[in-house]
C-alpha cells in the first residue's frame, strides 16, 4: 500500500483489505457461538479474531464460501495446508485427486471436488485424471487453481475463441512483441493441435487485465512465459504459470520448490514421538496411505481462539476425522 | 454442495433474517457497535498501512488494559501482595510504554493532524498517574521513549545520542506536553533523515568520497540558508539542492580534486555528519 491510501474515500480505503468482509465476518461468528465467545469479553473476542486472520489461522475449519472469498484467505488456506501436510511431500508419497480431496477436506470440510480435479488437470496436463500426483507438484498446480480460478475460466474463454477461429471481443492492438512474422495455421485443425497464436493469446490475456478486478498474475510474468514460445496449448501455459517461481512470489504464500519439505519444528515432533514409542512406529498402520502422524490428542476445531496451539495446525484433523475419511 | 457438512455452519443472511431482534439485541447488549465503532474511526484516522494488523493491536491493547484494569483493584495487605503489585505495576509499565510507543508509530509524522492525535494519545498515557506515581510525564520515561523512537527507525545508538542530550529532561522533571511533542517529531524526521542520508550515500559512494563530500556540503549549505523563519528563504534552500545544482556541484569538486588520490568516505561517517548537519540546528532544551 502506498501514501494514495491517505486520499481515498473511506470506503475504498476500507475494501483495500477487505475490512468491512472481516468484521461482518468477525459479528457472525459471534452470533454463532455466543455462549463461547462472551465470557471473554467481546473486546477480546474481538482482538482474538483479528489476531488470527493476521496470523493466517482464520481459515481453519471454516466452510469454502469463506475460505474462497478474499485473495488473502486463499493465499492462507494454501499456507496452512502446506504446513499441515508437507510431510507427505517428505515421506514421496504419491497420491490420487480423491485423497488430496480428503485432505483438504480435513482442513475445509465442503472443498469441493471440481477445483481438487482441475488442479490434477494441469499437473496431469489433462490426461489420465486417475494417475498419482506428487505432492509439490500437485501443490503448485493446486495453489494457482485456486488463487487464480476465476482468471482461469476467464481466459479459457478467450482460448477457446481463438482456437475455433473466432475473434475475440478485445481489441488486439500490435505491440512491439508481434514485429516479428506470424505464421498462421491454414486450418483450424491444426490450431487445435498446436494450440493458439502465443503474441495474439498474450494480447487478449492483457486487455483482459486492463478492468480485471478479480486476481490474476502480473503481466509481466506471463509475457515472460507467452513469449518463449510461438503457439501454446492451454494446459501448456496453465503448467508454466504453475512453474513459474516470480508468479509463486507473486502470490507469497508458498516458498520455492527446494524450501517446500523443510520443517524443522515437526522433524523434532515427530523425533520426540518415536523417541517415546520403543517398539515398532504404530503410525505404519492401514491408514498410513495419507501419511498422517501420531494420533496426538488435541482440542476440538471450535474451541476457543486463543487456546488454540500452533501446532494443532499441524496434527489436527490427522487424528479426529481420518477414521471417518477412510474409503 | 455437501449440506450435511455445512448443517452445523449458519449462513449469515439465514440468521439474520429468521432472528434478526435477537441478535441486533444480543449485539446492542454486548456493545458490538460501540466497540467497533471507536476501532474503525480510529483506523480511519490513522490509515494504516496494515488494517487488519492495526485493529488487532488497538484491541488486543484495549482488552489488555480493561483485563489490567480488573486485576489492579487488588487490595493491599500482605508483603508478598505488594511483591506481587511491584512486579504487576512494573509489567503494567512496560505495557503503557510499549503501547505510547505503539501510538506513535501508527501514523507517518507527514499526516500532521493523525500524528499530532496520536502524539497526545501517548502523552495522556504516559501521563496517567498511578497508586504510587504522580500525574504528569517524567523526564526519565520521556528520555526513554526518545530513545527508543530512533533505535526502531533504525537509527544507531551513537548516531542518535548527540541528538537524544539535546533533547532530554532531568529524570525527574515534569515534561510539557509542547516539548513532549517537540521532541518526539524531531525523532522521527531525524529517523526518516537518517534513512534518507543511508540511501543517498548508497547512490553517491560507490564513486569516491570526493563527491561525498561535495554532496554533503552542497546540504550544508542549503541547511544554513533556512536560519531565520523567512519562507523565502526555504525556497532559496531547497533551490541549491535541485538535481542540476547538487550536478554541477559534485563535477566541481570532481574537477578541482582531480590528481589528487581519492579518499574513501565511509557509511558511518558520512552518516554521522550528515546527522550532525542535522542535529546542529535542533534547539537545545534548558
Amino acid at each position: 500500500m502506498n501514501s494514495e491510501r491517505f486520499t481515498l474515500p473511506v470506503d475504498e480505503y476500507l475494501a483495500l483489505e477487505h475490512v468491512p468482509f472481516y468484521i461482518e465476518d468477525a459479528l457472525s461468528q459471534l452470533l454463532e457461538h455466543k455462549e463461547e465467545y462472551t465470557q471473554f469479553g467481546i473486546v477480546r473476542f474481538f482482538a482474538d479474531y483479528f489476531n488470527s486472520v493476521r496470523n493466517g489461522n482464520h481459515i481453519l475449519f471454516r466452510e469454502f464460501s469463506f475460505v474462497k472469498a478474499t485473495p488473502y484467505n486463499r493465499s492462507s488456506f494454501l499456507r496452512a495446508f502446506w504446513r499441515s501436510f508437507r510431510q507427505i511431500g517428505k515421506n514421496g508419497d504419491l497420491l490420487t485427486v480423491m485423497e488430496y480431496r480428503s485432505l483438504l477436506q480435513l482442513l475445509c470440510p465442503d472443498f469441493p471436488v471440481e477445483l481438487v480435479q482441475k488442479a490434477a488437470r494441469i499437473v496431469l496436463m489433462d490426461d489420465a485424471m486417475d494417475c498419482l500426483m506428487s505432492f509439490p507438484d500437485f501443490l503448485y498446480a493446486f495453489q494457482i487453481q485456486f488463487y487464480y480460478e476465476e482468471f482461469f475460466e476467464s481466459i479459457a474463454v478467450i482460448y477457446q475463441d481463438l482456437l475455433s477461429g473466432k475473434s475475440p471481443n478485445t481489441v488486439i492492438v500490435p505491440t512491439s512483441f508481434s514485429a516479428e512474422q506470424v505464421t498462421r495455421p491454414a486450418t483450424s485443425d491444426t490450431a487445435a493441435q498446436e494450440g493458439v497464436d502465443s503474441p495474439l493469446f498474450c494480447g487478449c490475456i492483457e486487455a483482459l487485465c486492463d478492468r480485471y478486478k478479480y486476481s490474476h498474475p502480473p503481466l509481466s510474468s506471463i509475457k515472460e512465459i507467452l513469449f518463449q514460445v510461438q503457439r501454446v496449448s492451454f494446459y501448456g501455459f496453465l503448467m508454466a504459470i504453475a512453474k513459474h517461481e516470480g508468479i509463486n512470489c507473486d502470490i507469497g504464500s508458498l516458498p520455492s520448490k527446494a524450501d517446500l519439505l523443510i520443517d524443522p519444528e515437526m522433524d523434532r515432533e515427530l523425533e520426540k514421538l518415536i523417541a517415546q514409542i520403543s517398539v515398532s512406529p504404530t503410525s505404519n498402520s492401514s491408514s498410513s496411505t495419507v501419511g498422517h502422524k501420531e494420533p496426538v490428542r488435541k482440542a476440538s476445531p471450535r474451541k476457543s481462539l486463543h487456546h488454540r496451539r500452533r501446532i494443532d495446525i499441524e496434527s489436527d484433523g490427522s487424528n479426529e476425522e481420518t477414521d471417518s475419511s477412510e474409503n | 454442495m455437501a449440506n450435511a457438512l455445512q448443517s452445523g455452519v449458519v449462513p449469515v443472511t439465514d440468521s439474520r433474517s429468521s432472528k434478526p431482534d435477537t441478535d441486533t439485541e444480543f449485539l446492542t447488549q454486548v456493545g458490538a457497535g460501540a466497540v467497533l465503532r471507536g476501532a474503525l474511526l480510529k483506523l480511519l484516522e490513522v490509515r494504516s498501512e496494515d488494517p487488519i494488523g492495526f485493529l488487532a493491536d488497538h484491541f488486543g491493547n484495549l482488552a489488555q488494559s480493561l483485563e489490567n484494569g480488573d486485576s489492579g483493584s487488588a487490595v493491599e495487605g500482605d508483603k508478598k501482595k505488594q511483591h506481587q503489585q511491584q512486579a504487576l505495576q512494573s509489567s503494567e509499565e512496560q505495557n503503557q510504554h510499549a503501547r505510547a510507543l505503539w501510538h506513535l508509530t501508527q501514523a507517518h509524522h507527514s499526516q500532521r493532524s493523525a500524528f499530532n492525535n496520536n502524539v497526545a494519545v501517548a502523552f495522556s498515557l504516559l501521563s496517567r498517574g498511578g497508586r504510587k506515581r504522580k500525574l504528569g510525564l517524567k523526564g526519565r520515561v520521556y528520555t526513554e521513549l526518545l530513545r527508543r523512537v530512533c533505535r526502531d527507525g533504525g537509527v544507531a545508538e551513537p548516531v542518535s545520542a548527540p541528538l537524544i542530550k539535546k533533547l532530554h529532561c532531568q529524570d525527574h522533571e515534569a515534561v510539557p506536553f509542547d516539548l513532549f511533542r517537540h521532541a518526539v517529531l524531531t525523532c522521527f524526521v531525524f529517523a526518516d533523515f537518517v534513512r534518507k542520508s543511508r540511501s543517498l550515500f548508497e547512490t553517491v559512494s560507490p564513486s569516491d568520497g570526493i563527491l561525498c563530500r561535495a554532496v554533503l556540503g552542497s546540504l550544508r549549505d542549503a541547511l544554513e540558508t533556512t536560519g531565520c523563519s523567512d519562507p523565502a528563504r526555504y525556497l532559496e534552500a531547497s533551490a541549491k539542492l535541485t538535481p542540476g545544482r547538487l550536478a554541477q556541484a559534485m563535477d566541481r569538486a570532481q574537477t578541482l580534486a582531480s590528481g589528487t588520490p581519492s579518499t574513501h568516505m565511509g557509511q558511518e561517517e558520512f552518516i554521522e555528519e550528515a546527522s550532525a548537519l542535522f542535529i546542529s540546528r535542533v534547539k537545545l532544551v534548558s
